[in-house]
């Protein structure tokens, strides 16, 4: 039973508020190298990334009503923040990466900022500013006509 | 994302684990979302240019398809969901005669082997955005995001995320704007 709970811990976390559908996904350190080895990076060159505590989100609207988000209003409940896409790609240019590669690395990560109309749905990965030891839960906020929301998702863990 | 990984020097079995775990977070997500119809684009602001090679070598420019539908998809071969939808670009094509509708899926960042690995001969063009200039061009925001545009040269309708795109909802959505 301990197995199973734990197992469940770190696969995913979904949270449904009002039609909006989050789910959360903690991306092991292998998964994330496989990825984007095959997409011009080295294995070293990733590794920050990598090391960071990757997630992946898929966010659904479901609802009757457009909403809007940015990533840089989500954290993990402690505070812990996710590092802005800008960074990693100033990174990426300063390490000399091919421009294949830095465009592989934009378009697969959730992006900083959408506006969900009913029916769109989006998915990609995002990492930690640092890796969290032991659960967490992950605040994500959204607006929409009526104001300001916060979904809060079960608890899941940085995968090894 | 939860793309599946690409072999690394790990035993056979764990490669395979790893497959299924990220499939079997990923795949009823992907099946559940791919229906729905399309957004209005409020405004009906003008389309923004959009001119690039395909993967025969041919120079496409959306300009010179006004007055008919224009159906823009953007698109990688490794977003999950764009993978999924590709298949319903083809059957949407065969609903629509170019000359009323044209389906353009601009791939982002690949190369044409690459692509065509992929896609294989389409019955609609695929577009090469290497350095993801076009993308930037248009109000793109992940991966996959479609855009109509109407006769006029306006973007008329939008979706955000996986779709089928012969689905009833889009084809009468579509036809609508064709009268």
């Amino acid at each position: 039973m301990f197995r199973i709970t734990l197992f469940l811990l770190v696969f995913a976390a979904t949270a449904v508020q009002a039609q909006i559908a989050l789910t959360v996904t903690p991306l092991s350190r292998e998964q994330v190298t496989a990825f984007y080895t095959a997409r011009g990076f080295s294995a070293v060159a990733i590794a920050p990334y990598t090391q960071a505590c990757v997630l992946s989100f898929s966010l659904r609207n479901d609802g009757r009503t457009a909403l809007r988000l940015r990533l840089a209003d989500w954290r993990a409940e402690d505070g812990t923040r996710f590092r802005p896409l800008a960074d990693w790609d100033t990174a990426w240019e300063k390490d000399g990466l091919p421009q294949a590669a830095r465009i592989a690395f934009r378009w697969a990560q959730f992006p900083p900022e959408q506006e969900f109309d009913p029916g769109d749905w989006i998915m990609g990965m995002t990492a930690l500013e640092r890796r969290i030891a032991g659960p967490f839960r992950v605040v994500a906020r959204y607006a929409d006509e009526k104001g300001s929301h916060e979904l809060l998702t079960n608890a899941i863990a940085c995968a090894d | 994302m939860n793309f599946l990984p690409t072999p690394l020097p790990a035993p056979i079995e764990r490669r395979r684990a790893l497959r299924m775990l990220a499939g079997l977070a990923l795949a009823p997500l992907v099946a559940r979302a791919q229906s729905g119809g399309m957004t209005a684009v409020a405004g009906l602001p003008p389309a923004p240019p959009l001119t690039l090679i395909d993967l025969d070598d041919r120079k496409i420019d959306l300009a010179s398809l006004r007055g008919r539908i224009v159906l823009v998809n953007f698109w990688a071969t490794w977003c999950p969901p764009c993978r999924k939808e590709f298949p319903s670009l083809g059957r949407l094509q065969k609903l629509f005669p170019p000359a009323k509708l044209t389906v353009l899926a601009v791939n982002v960042g690949e190369d044409a082997d690459d692509v065509f690995s992929f896609a294989g001969a389409t019955n609609f063009p695929v577009l090469l955005d290497k350095d993801s200039g076009a993308m930037k061009r248009w109000p793109v925001k992940g991966l996959p995001t479609t855009y109509v545009v109407d006769k006029a040269g306006r973007l008329a309708l939008r979706a955000v995320g996986g779709r089928d795109f012969d689905d009833p909802v889009i084809v009468a959505q579509l036809k609508e704007l064709l009268k």
